[in-house]
């Protein structure tokens, strides 16, 4: 059945030396309006990448008016006191520039990229949407609509329901955590212009924002810049709002969200675990990726390698929100989808792994493998600006020190097997884990009941 | 080796320089120097994609895209992916209408384990490929397949579309992820045949780009691909040259359950590499490119009649490239009330041509999008062996943007006015229905829709 190649074979060739490389260190500094500043120069790379984190986090939203923090991110870039909607987009992309801005639970997040060659322009029509954005009625009332026919088609995502619907699980009703990132159809028919300016008065300013800067900054005046920019931005000063704490109810069960007809089932798999402030992190960071960081990972060697159940499955941690004293909490999770009549036997599967993992730990060979690919593709990973900008504001938003990334690649190398097994344990108990399964309830439920991995509940789709 | 030209910085290619070189087995190699950060990309193009497929066969590319990653002479099971992990690096494979392409990028102390590992599987491949990772990986993409387009909201507009917009019998009717049928049909043998047809060094492009020695890489590249026979078995594609305009406006209406009313629709244009189709790609970009541009001011911003709207560009140098029009009705909206204004805005555009206002921005964002692509070796790499495999000189790669910075007004609007025209696309039309009288499939998004199929 073989063939002969042939080729000459050679050995495998042998690693060469190392070059140093280093999370870079950004310099860091407050402008005269209290606005926090990190900057970072990265020679060569053109297209720089500027962060602003504003203190608006979800949990600040009035009452009833879940999405708020959306449509206001979204008006930032719908005209200011010097252009319209129309034109402030249009100078925008006259620079090249695109401006995304978005809100999650920790706070709003605008991200600026532009050749360097046109910064200072862009960096003048970013300072003008945070210092006097229009907030114009009809273009708030057009966000809103714009907003309300997202929702259908998020619903209609088997991905993008499964989600909803594990922090509608997890997390108490009265917690914003268990509603929509950004509205109900309910809540956002609620927002009007005098809403969104309200929110901005009481929530945006720039002693609680920061601004981060990377780039090839080498013929960039940046002192001179930001303060004919982001420098003229003026506002009062406030009190750091105090974060709430995360709880989370991780009581073993499945929820089914019935999606008649569907040729797979969308799997969300999870429960809140320790965020980066936690001794643990490095450790869980290495035991989820041995479980389901890639497709060696061990989860996509049954499920997908072995049986072709599935184009691949991943287990991942992600910070939902962090706070100064560490209570913050991290979304543990497993995602995929299988194909309809593999459900049961894939879910199975999954939890086979895990519990094997429980009982036989991770081998050596698996935790040296996942820190070798965890710290050895730093370099690659932060070649762009955008990548670099990312992680610095990430940091600032969940109140970490501005060396920490660099400081995790020390733990990563540090941590052994045994820590890592445990942190992967720990992170994934096979009995407190909510599975959600976006699919075909006839076809699944009693395949899926049969598993005993707990109670089954079905959820029409709406 | 016979050496290649050493290239000096030309003015437009912000400073990257390249070098070419050829191995006796015919392999071609471009190098380009970078050391800036300590990693190196390696690429390698094979100038075989869905085009080259035969009917009742469609997918096999991809497929065996993804058999190369299930070991090779040397390499034991999930090797390569374990290997190119474990030594710090990232890795895919990609295939299109035009190519397949694999690649990795590698801490620069890494490299040389790279392109052991690439020459292994071209040259070695069939010693390891059995039916066990065939079954395997057949699953897998038939997974790949519901989970992309299957499984999600208009997720097959892109294959239905390029149905419509190619005939019956041209290369690139078909998409490169295949049909159901002709996945379930492919047998080992047809693999094998596969690789023996096309996976030579004559028929691949292999680029390095970044923290390189250049002798000391081409001289690795020369002990792990120089004994590789190359051979001239490959036949030729099925021509995909078809008249510039369609001469009709082709149509298909779609009932099924997705959230909202649609109108898509793929435009017949100018062949990739031509000055005529950097011209469409500015008209496009007017047009439909971003939040200032004419479709998304007068649908979104005025009239108020969709969700969302826009233009992209699919480059193709073997057939006419697409331009691709989505537009996701707002609220109760039907089709022809969108439609109408579509055909307003275009027949405007062709008659007045871009304002220089326009022409600046569509400019600015489509150098950004340069940019982008190549401040990462990885990006560079894959650019470089692109110009090469299509046009055969990887130095276009490098002047891409200047050529794009010099098409002026008029020949964007000569573009719009022969092409942009109703009797020149195909249109998909969705029409929602609700879930009891759907069948059993359900169709997401493609405003992201892809010619690309890869493998994890």
């Amino acid at each position: 059945m073989t063939e002969l190649a042939t080729m000459e074979f050679h050995p495998q060739p042998q690693a060469g030396e190392a070059r140093p490389w280093a999370f870079p260190e950004p310099g860091r500094g407050t402008l005269d309006n209290g606005l926090t500043v990190l900057r970072c120069h990265r020679p060569g790379q053109q297209v720089v990448a500027v962060e602003v984190l504003l203190a608006a986090p979800l949990d600040a939203e009035p009452q009833g008016l879940d999405g708020i923090a959306t449509i206001m991110a979204r008006a930032f870039s719908e005209g200011t006191d010097k252009h319209s909607a129309e034109d402030f987009a249009a100078e925008l992309e006259r620079c090249g520039a695109t401006l995304d801005a978005y809100a999650d639970h920790p706070g709003v997040r605008l991200s600026l990229e532009v050749p360097v060659s046109r910064l200072p322009k862009a960096l003048g029509l970013l300072a003008d949407a945070l210092r006097a954005p229009a907030f114009e009625d009809s273009e708030v009332e057009r966000l809103v609509r714009n907003r309300l026919d997202e929702i259908p088609h998020e619903t209609a995502n088997p991905a993008r329901r499964a989600a909803k619907e594990l922090s509608r699980q997890l997390f108490p009703a009265s917690a914003r955590m268990s509603r929509p990132r950004q509205g109900t159809e309910k809540t956002v028919s609620a927002i009007d212009s005098a809403a969104v300016r309200a929110f901005y008065d009481s929530h945006v300013r720039p002693a609680t924002a920061t601004a981060v800067v990377v780039g090839d900054l080498s013929d960039v005046d940046l002192d001179a810049l930001l303060g004919e920019t982001l420098g003229a931005w003026t506002g009062s000063q406030a009190q750091a709002r105090p974060v709430p704490p995360v709880t989370a109810d991780d009581t073993g069960r499945v929820v089914i969200v019935d999606r008649p007809g569907a040729v797979q089932t969308q799997l969300l798999i999870g429960r809140v675990g320790a965020d980066r402030h936690d001794r643990v992190w490095p450790a869980q960071v290495l035991g989820t990726y041995c479980l389901g960081g890639t497709l060696t990972s061990r989860l996509d060697r049954v499920l997908r390698e072995e049986k072709g159940y599935t184009y691949g499955v991943r287990a991942f941690g992600q910070v939902l929100r962090s706070a100064p004293d560490g209570t913050g909490a991290a979304m543990l999770a497993i995602s995929g989808s299988v194909d309809t009549p593999n459900t049961g036997p894939a879910l199975d599967d999954l939890w086979k792994v895990l519990r094997t993992l429980a009982a036989e730990g991770l081998t050596d060979a698996e935790r040296d493998v996942a820190v070798q690919n965890l710290v050895g593709v730093a370099p690659l990973k932060f070649e762009t600006a955008a990548a670099v900008a990312g992680t610095l504001a990430d940091q600032v938003e969940q109140y970490l020190p501005d060396d920490y990334q660099a400081t995790l690649y020390q733990q990563l190398a540090a941590t052994g097997t045994v820590e890592a097994t445990a942190a992967a344990v720990s992170a994934f108990p096979v009995d407190r884990l909510v599975t959600v399964l976006v699919g075909d309830a006839a076809q699944i439920e009693e395949p899926v009941r049969a598993l005993g991995i707990g109670e089954v509940t079905v959820v029409t789709a709406e | 080796m016979p050496m290649g030209h050493t290239a000096t910085a030309e003015a437009g290619s912000g400073g990257l320089t390249a070098t070419e070189h050829r191995l006796a087995n015919g392999l071609r190699v471009v190098l380009s120097e970078d050391h800036l950060t300590p990693v190196a990309a390696v690429c390698l193009w094979y100038d075989v994609g869905s085009r080259h497929e035969v009917k009742g066969r469609t997918g096999l590319a991809h497929l065996f895209e993804h058999l190369m990653f299930q070991g090779s002479g040397q390499v034991k099971g999930n090797g390569h992916f374990e290997l190119v992990q474990g030594a710090g690096g990232s890795l895919n494979g990609t295939t299109s209408f035009e190519r397949t392409n694999y690649f990795e990028t590698m801490p620069t102390h890494q490299l040389e384990l790279a392109l052991w590992l690439e020459a292994d599987r071209m040259g070695s491949l069939l010693a390891a490929l059995d039916d066990e990772s065939m079954e395997n990986q057949r699953d897998v993409v038939k997974n790949e397949r519901r989970q992309r387009y299957d499984n999600v909201p208009y997720g097959t507009a892109f294959e239905k579309l390029t149905a419509l917009a190619y005939p019956e019998g041209h290369p690139y009717h078909h998409t490169p992820i295949g049909s159901m049928a002709d996945l379930d049909a492919a047998t080992l043998e047809d693999a094998r045949a596969f690789f023996r047809t096309y996976y030579a060094p004559n028929n691949a492009v292999l680029s390095v780009v970044g923290d390189i020695d250049p002798e000391q890489t081409l001289a690795w590249v020369e002990k792990y691909f120089g004994s590789i026979a190359g051979h001239d078995g490959k036949p030729a594609p099925r021509d995909g040259a078809l008249p510039e305009t369609m001469g009709g406006q082709l149509r298909e209406v779609v009932e099924e359950e997705v959230p909202a009313r649609a109108l898509m629709a793929a435009y017949r244009l100018p062949e990739d590499g031509t000055r005529a189709c950097d011209a469409a790609d500015l008209a496009l970009t007017v047009l439909g490119g971003g939040e200032s541009s004419r479709l998304y001011n007068r649908l979104v911003r005025r009239d108020r009649t969709a969700v969302a709207a826009g233009f992209g560009l699919l480059r193709l140098a073997g057939a006419p490239s697409l331009g691709w029009l989505d537009v996701k009705t707002s609220g109760d909206v039907e089709v022809p009330v969108i439609e109408t204004a579509v055909d307003e805005e275009l027949a405007r555009f062709a008659e007045e041509g871009p304002t220089a206002e326009e022409m600046e921005r569509a400019q600015a964002q489509l150098e950004r999008e340069w940019l982008d692509r190549l401040g990462t070796v990885a990006g560079r790499a894959d650019e470089l062996c692109r110009y090469a495999v299509l046009f055969g000189d990887p130095q276009l790669a490098l002047t891409a943007v200047q050529r794009v910075l010099d098409i002026t007004a008029e020949e964007v609007q000569e573009v719009a006015k022969a092409r942009l025209r109703p009797d020149n696309r195909a249109v998909l039309v969705y029409e929602p229905i609700a879930p009891d009288e759907a069948d059993t499939e359900a169709a997401t998004d493609a405003t992201d829709a892809t010619d690309e199929e890869a493998a994890k």
